[in-house]
C-alpha cells in the first residue's frame, strides 16, 4: 500500500505533508509518495531530518489510495485533515 | 464577581514569562519535543487534528464584559475569528499558534485569566450552577465556594500530579443545574438540624469509559471545615488511585473497588489526622471573597412590562423566545436570559468574535457587567432588569444567538468530534447539526418539550452522552462513523447513566433513528410528561422496537437502513 509522511509545523501547528528535505506542503496531493517498505523508510529517514531540526512534530507515516498519481488520504480522519479544516 | 490581588496578578504574570521563555527555547531548538509536550499542557495547549488548540480557564462560568471582550479579541487576533464553550464551561481556539501563545497568555493575564489546569492530571475547573446568586431556588451562593476551591486547588502541591484528572461541581439551589453527580466530587449545599448551612458531598461519579452516578459520601458537612475534608478524599485518591492503569485510575474506580463505606470510613480517618485549622479558611478570608459575591443592590420592580407584553402579542420569536430561555430572578422585575450558542446550521457551542463583543456590549449595558457560561455550552446574562428585555433581545436578535430553544430537543450539547479533536472516533459537529435541522421547526420542538441530547464523538464522552435523555456516541466501525444511541440518561437530581438501546447506526441513518424515538415518545406520552418521563415509564422495549423491529420478526429496519 502506498504510503505518505504527515506531521504538524512546530510553529504553528499546520498540517503539512512531506515532499523532500525541507519542504513541507500544504497539499497532501503534492506530497512525496512511498509505493513500498523501503521506499518509505528512506522517506521516513529523511523527514527524520526535519524533526531534529525542530521543524516539525507529531510525524506520522500514512496510507493513501493514488489518483491519477497523486495521494489521496483512505481514513475519515486524515480526510478530514487533508481538507485543512472541520468538514462544517 | 472576584478579582485578581496582587499575589494572584504576579503569579499569573510570572507563569505567563515563564511560558514564554520555554517557547522562546523551543522555537530555538534547545528543548526537545518530548521535553516540551508537558509545559505546554500545563499551560492549556494541546495539539489536535489541525492545529494547536488553547483551553482558557473560565472559573465556575463567570465571565465580566472586558473578559469576554478580551476573548474575542484574542479569537480575532490569534485565531479564526471564533472559539468554543465547552461543558467544562471553559473556552477553547481551535487554531492557536504556538509562536503567538504567550502573547494570547499576556492578554489573557491582562483580564485576570489563564490557562493553567485546563489540562493534566490536576484539579480542573470547578463547574457551578448557572444561576448562581440570582437563582429563587437557592440557599446560598456556590460561588463563594467555588472561588475558594478555585484558590485552594491552583498549584496545590499536592494535587497537581494526581492518577488522573479531577473535577468538582457544586450547587447551592434546590434544582441541580451543575450535574454534580457526574463529578468526581459533586457538593450540595443544604441546611443542617439548626438551620445551618454545609454541604452534602458526593463521590466517584463520572462520564468516560465506565461513567456512574456519585454516591453520597457524606450528608451534612459544616461548611467551615470543606477544604480540610477535600484534602483528606484528595489524600485517599491521591495516595490509592491506580496510575498503573489509564482506565481505572478516576477516584469513580478507586471508590467502586473499596466499596463508599470502606472509602469514607479511610477518608474520615485521614481527615483526624488533618491539621484542620491550618487548611481551613478563617472567618476573615471567607468574608473577604464573600464580599465580592455580594447580592447586586437592584431595586425590586413589577413583575410585567407593558413593553414586553406588547412585543410578546407582536412578534411571535420573541414570544417563544421568552417563554422558553428568560427565568424568573430572584429580585422581582428581574429576568434571568439564556443566550443560546444553538442557531440553526450553527456549531454547538461556537461564539465567534462578533458574538461575543455583542453579549459583552449587552451585559454592560444592562446586564450589570456579568456573564456566565454554561456547561450546556450557552451564556446567561443573570441580572436583567425586565423594562430592558426588548432591548437585550433585539441586541441578541442583530448578533445571531437569539434563538429561543432552551433545553429544547435543538439545545445540543456536542464535543467537537473528529472535526478537531485527535482522539475522536467519528464526528458530532455534523450529526448535531443535522439532528437540529430535522426539528428546526420551532413549534414541533417546543411540543417535543424538554429533552436533552447529547452526541461526543468518542468514549471519552466531552458531549456528556451518557447524562442525556438521547446520548450519540460516535464509534469507530471498521473505518466508518457509526452511532450508539443510548435512552434515559439525566444528569440532574435523579441522576441516570442511559442505557444502550442496540447496535449502532451509521451517520447517515442517525437523524430518521431520532425522529422515530421522538415520534415513539409521542405516540405513548400522557399528557405534561416529558420524554424522560415517558421513557421511565414505558421503558425501552417501545424505542426498541420502533428502531430495530419487533423481537424476532426478521426484518430489522436497522438492517435496511444500513444497506439503504
Ligand atoms: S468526547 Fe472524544 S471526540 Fe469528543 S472532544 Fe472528547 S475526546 Fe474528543
Amino acid at each position: 500500500m502506498p504510503n505518505i509522511i504527515t506531521a504538524n509545523l512546530l510553529r504553528t501547528g499546520d498540517v503539512v505533508y512531506f515532499a523532500g528535505l525541507n519542504n513541507w506542503v500544504r497539499e497532501i496531493g503534492d506530497a512525496t509518495v512511498a509505493k513500498d517498505k523501503d521506499e518509505l523508510s528512506e522517506l521516513e529517514k529523511t523527514a527524520q531530518r526535519d524533526v531534529e531540526s525542530q521543524r516539525v512534530i507529531s510525524v506520522y507515516a500514512m496510507d493513501v489510495e493514488l489518483v491519477d498519481g497523486r495521494p489521496e488520504p483512505r481514513s475519515v480522519r486524515e480526510r478530514i485533515r487533508a481538507a485543512l479544516g472541520p468538514s462544517v | 464577581m472576584y478579582r485578581y490581588d496582587e499575589f494572584d496578578a504576579a503569579f499569573v504574570r510570572s507563569r505567563t514569562a515563564q511560558f514564554r521563555d520555554q517557547v522562546a527555547r523551543r522555537l530555538a531548538g534547545e528543548i526537545s519535543e518530548e521535553q516540551f509536550r508537558p509545559l505546554r499542557l500545563h499551560n492549556g495547549l494541546y495539539l489536535q487534528l489541525h492545529a494547536y488548540m488553547l483551553r482558557v480557564a473560565i472559573p465556575y462560568g463567570v465571565l465580566s464584559a472586558r473578559q469576554l471582550e478580551q476573548l474575542a479579541r484574542i479569537a480575532r487576533k490569534h485565531d479564526r475569528g471564533y472559539g468554543h464553550f465547552t461543558t467544562r464551561t471553559n473556552i477553547q481556539f481551535h487554531w492557536a499558534r504556538l509562536e503567538e501563545t504567550p502573547d494570547v497568555l499576556d492578554l489573557l493575564a491582562d483580564v485576570d485569566m489563564h490557562a493553567i489546569q485546563t489540562s493534566g492530571n490536576c484539579i480542573r475547573n470547578t463547574t457551578t450552577d448557572p444561576y448562581a446568586g440570582v437563582a429563587i431556588d437557592e440557599i446560598e451562593d456556590p460561588r463563594v465556594w467555588a472561588e475558594i476551591i478555585r484558590q485552594w486547588s491552583t498549584v496545590h502541591p499536592e494535587f497537581l500530579f494526581l492518577p488522573r484528572k479531577f473535577k468538582i461541581a457544586i450547587t447551592g439551589a434546590a434544582e441541580d443545574r451543575a450535574a454534580i453527580l457526574y463529578h468526581d466530587i459533586g457538593m450540595r449545599i443544604v441546611k443542617g438540624k439548626g438551620g445551618e448551612t454545609g454541604f452534602a458531598i458526593y463521590v466517584g461519579g463520572g462520564q468516560g469509559r465506565t461513567p456512574y452516578v456519585a454516591e453520597e459520601l457524606r450528608s451534612f458537612l459544616p461548611k467551615e471545615q470543606l477544604l480540610s475534608y477535600l484534602e483528606a478524599i484528595m489524600r485517599v485518591y491521591n495516595l490509592h488511585g491506580r496510575r498503573d492503569n489509564l482506565y481505572k485510575s478516576r477516584i469513580k474506580v478507586l471508590v467502586k473497588a473499596l466499596g463508599i463505606e470502606e472509602f469514607r470510613r479511610q477518608v474520615e480517618e485521614e481527615w483526624s489526622k488533618i491539621d484542620h485549622v491550618s487548611i481551613d479558611l478563617p472567618q476573615e478570608e471567607y468574608d473577604r471573597i464573600a464580599a465580592y459575591f455580594a447580592p447586586l443592590p437592584l431595586v425590586p420592580g413589577p413583575i410585567t412590562d407593558a413593553g414586553v407584553e406588547k412585543r410578546r402579542r407582536e412578534d411571535a420569536s420573541f414570544d417563544s423566545w421568552v417563554r422558553n430561555n428568560v427565568l424568573p430572578h430572584r429580585v422581582a422585575g428581574h429576568v434571568i436570559v439564556n443566550i443560546l450558542l444553538k442557531e440553526p446550521g450553527k456549531v454547538p457551542g461556537d461564539a465567534t468574535a462578533d458574538q461575543m463583543e455583542a453579549v459583552a456590549a449587552l451585559a454592560r449595558a444592562y446586564g450589570h457587567d456579568e456573564i456566565r457560561v454554561t456547561y450546556q455550552q450557552n451564556l446567561v446574562l443573570p441580572n436583567v432588569a425586565l423594562v430592558d428585555l426588548v432591548k437585550v433581545y433585539d441586541g441578541l436578535v442583530a448578533a445571531g444567538v437569539a434563538v429561543g430553544n432552551y433545553e429544547l430537543i435543538t439545545d445540543i450539547i456536542s464535543c467537537p468530534g473528529l472535526d478537531y479533536c485527535n482522539l475522536a472516533n467519528a464526528r458530532s459537529i455534523p450529526v448535531a447539526l443535522e439532528i437540529a435541522k430535522r426539528f428546526a421547526d420551532q413549534s414541533v420542538a417546543e411540543d417535543i418539550g424538554r429533552l436533552r441530547l447529547n452526541v461526543s464523538g468518542c468514549i471519552n464522552a466531552c458531549g456528556h452522552h451518557h447524562s442525556g435523555n438521547i446520548g450519540i456516541l460516535g464509534v469507530d466501525k471498521k473505518g466508518t462513523e457509526h452511532y450508539q444511541i443510548t435512552l434515559g440518561g439525566s444528569p440532574g437530581d435523579d441522576a441516570e447513566v442511559g442505557t444502550i438501546l442496540g447496535p449502532s447506526f451509521p451517520a447517515e441513518a442517525v437523524p430518521d433513528a431520532i425522529e422515530t424515538i421522538v415520534a415513539t415518545y409521542r405516540a405513548h406520552r400522557r399528557e405534561g410528561e416529558v420524554f424522560l418521563a415517558t421513557y421511565r415509564r414505558i421503558g425501552q422495549a417501545p424505542f426498541k422496537e420502533a428502531l430495530y423491529g419487533a423481537p424476532n420478526s426478521g426484518a430489522s429496519s436497522r438492517k435496511q437502513l444500513q444497506e439503504a
